[in-house]
């Protein structure tokens, strides 16, 4: 991949996620309050997890899978961005491969290792995780998202920040992308930048950020922009919220509490 | 260095939270008291996008052939000075955790304090504001932002391997962990400083004002804060998460209660420090499977192996068929209406 087409890309990464969030959904229309406390139960339940429960996970696939499904946010998108966060998990993954080397049972006249169990369950772990906070992003717009955070009582300063730093984001690797461009074009098609270019190069960055800033908060104060924020109002849970909450971490405790993949598996076994 | 979700235990992500968050409330209190502040957040939030447009442009390392992008914690808090700059990283890690999936939510309070808490509130203050700020010229800024980067990158290196290892999700032993980090580490902030260096020089020798602005504006941490911001790291590297990684033994301990599992009665380790927490003799479920070898067996962690192996992939298959049918309904649905 050249590295303009990597800006591109970055750049319809940071869309995407927004223009499915802007969904009208039912997983859309829910309360953030009741999506933000699920995905954290959810989350607390996938790590509490042993380490070498490989297969006890399986049945919270059901989470992500499902309310992606409901959601309509697209499973290419979510596997493409899981890919992002494997090599650090790979790493200790494989490493406990090498350390952990005793069986743990056969499987077939193969004996399996606590390693491939561990590297398994991480693996397992890890989809899960990243698929609940991506698909919490991608069910809830960004505005609502803040009130939220607004609501929990996170300082504004924090919020308004997370807003001007989500909204120029776009802006700002556009502006990187055309430099680079013009950069590479002037080196005879460069694929990187040299090191003792990258002062000047980040540099000339950052002054046209610091001038932007400027240019932006004249513009906010014309607005009639005051450090103070309008406090969000409450808005109480609706019934499909409080749903939502009970299924969601209801099924997530039962899965964790009982060893439902096993079950399956017995059963499947006594069939002829 | 982002952490994720699945390496950390629930006790040390929800100990890093607590920390991190404290941290964030402190900074943004202070930012809030200045009478700038209001000047200031536009800058932050554009220097943030900065930050994550500056991390994307590779450039070439010479005479390795290895590409390399920049950190930006020193580089933020050289500009902005030492809170906001950290609420800076910290919403650049949550916009990167939300909608990148990079770092895990979990992970957040780990990464923020890794990547943020250490380089903008405890590196900053203690080793470039002394070198650099009072008389700046280039090359106190180059050995600061160096020395700074260096230092930053060591010690979050370090509290990555701490907190990895306190989890006791991956198995790798502490000392063969430490020196794959460190080291590894050194050499990238040997190059980022550098980098990080010539960009603040660049904007030095163009503008010295905003050097030299930021050097006046900037209201130090407080100096009860620092005191206080290394009990909380002092805290955190040992008495507090040593404690806190007997947790989720308990929680387990307690499922396993709860859930009856027989998994939990057949491997017999005594953990005395979950004891005394809970008061109770407890049985603990085993993170010695392994030293138990083949026999361990009869204890898989997920009842039968075979019971597991069929069940997790008729699991799997039934749950894909149905997202499937989900999807489909609803593309049906839309096309129709």
């Amino acid at each position: 991949m050249t590295h303009t087409s990597n800006f591109a890309a970055k750049i319809r990464d940071i869309y995407s996620i927004e223009s499915i969030s802007s969904g009208n959904s039912v997983l859309h229309r829910l309360h953030p309050g009741a999506k933000i406390t699920a995905t954290a139960f959810f989350l607390a339940v996938v790590v509490s997890f042993g380490r070498y429960d490989f297969s006890r996970p399986v049945p919270l696939l059901s989470y992500p899978v499902l309310a992606a499904a409901l959601g309509g946010v697209p499973y290419a998108l979510l596997l493409r961005r899981f890919s992002l966060a494997l090599p650090f998990c790979l790493l200790a993954g494989t490493a406990n491969l090498y350390f952990d080397r005793a069986a743990a049972f056969t499987l077939g006249g193969v004996a399996v290792s606590f390693g491939i169990l561990s590297l398994f369950s991480i693996l397992l772990r890890a989809f899960l995780c990243v698929m609940a906070v991506l698909i919490l992003a991608a069910a809830t717009p960004f505005t609502h998202l803040t009130a939220q955070l607004e609501r929990m009582r996170v300082p504004s300063v924090l919020i308004t920040l997370f807003e001007v730093t989500y909204r120029y984001l776009g802006t700002l690797i556009d502006e990187a992308s055309s430099m680079y461009t013009a950069y590479s074009l002037r080196c005879g098609g460069e694929s990187r930048v040299k090191m003792r270019d990258m002062g000047s190069f980040a540099g000339q960055l950052l002054l046209r950020s610091f001038d932007r800033a400027e240019r932006v908060y004249a513009a906010m104060k014309c607005r009639g922009y005051r450090s103070c924020r309008v406090r969000q109002e409450r808005v109480p849970f609706a019934a499909a919220d409080y749903a939502y909450m009970f299924l969601v971490c209801g099924s997530a405790l039962l899965f964790r509490l009982t060893d439902v993949t096993s079950a399956v598996g017995r059963l499947a076994a006594r069939l002829p | 260095m982002h952490m994720a979700d699945a390496l950390l235990s629930p006790s040390v992500g929800t100990t890093m939270w607590a920390v991190a968050a404290g941290a964030a409330a402190y900074a943004a209190k202070r930012t809030a008291g200045d009478e700038l502040c209001e000047r200031k957040i536009p800058l932050m939030g554009v220097l943030g996008s900065f930050v994550f447009a500056a991390q994307m442009i590779n450039f070439t390392i010479p005479m390795t052939g290895s590409s390399g992008h920049i950190g930006g914690g020193i580089l933020l808090a050289a500009l902005l000075g030492a809170c906001p700059s950290f609420l800076t990283v910290v919403v650049i890690l949550a916009i990167q955790c939300l909608f990148f999936a990079d770092g895990g939510l979990l992970a957040l309070g780990g990464n923020i304090v890794n990547l943020g808490l250490v380089p903008c509130l405890v590196v900053y203050p203690l080793v470039y504001r002394p070198i650099a700020e009072r008389i700046p010229s280039p090359r106190r800024i180059t050995a600061a932002s160096i020395l700074g980067v260096v230092v930053s990158l060591q010690l979050g290196a370090f509290l990555v391997v701490l907190e990895t290892l306190l989890s006791g999700v991956a198995e790798l032993p502490f000392s063969a962990f430490l020196m794959l980090m460190q080291p590894i580490h050194l050499a990238i902030g040997v190059v980022e400083g550098i980098v990080t260096a010539s960009i603040l020089c660049f904007v030095y020798a163009s503008r010295p004002e905003i050097i030299e602005g930021a050097a006046s504006q900037n209201r130090p941490v407080s100096r009860a804060a620092l005191p206080a911001f290394a009990a909380a790291a002092l805290l955190v590297g040992g008495a507090l998460s040593s404690f806190a990684s007997g947790l989720p033994d308990g929680l387990e301990w307690a499922v396993g209660k709860i859930a009856g599992s027989p998994e939990l009665e057949a491997a017999g380790v005594a953990y005395e420090q979950a004891a005394e927490i809970q008061g109770t003799t407890a049985i603990m479920p085993g993170y010695a499977f392994a030293s138990e070898g083949a026999e361990g067996a009869e204890n898989s962690p997920s009842g039968t192996p075979v019971a597991g192996v069929t069940g997790g992939v008729i699991t799997f298959l039934t749950i894909a068929a149905l997202g499937g049918v989900i999807s489909r309904f609803r593309a049906r649905r839309a096309h129709s209406g």
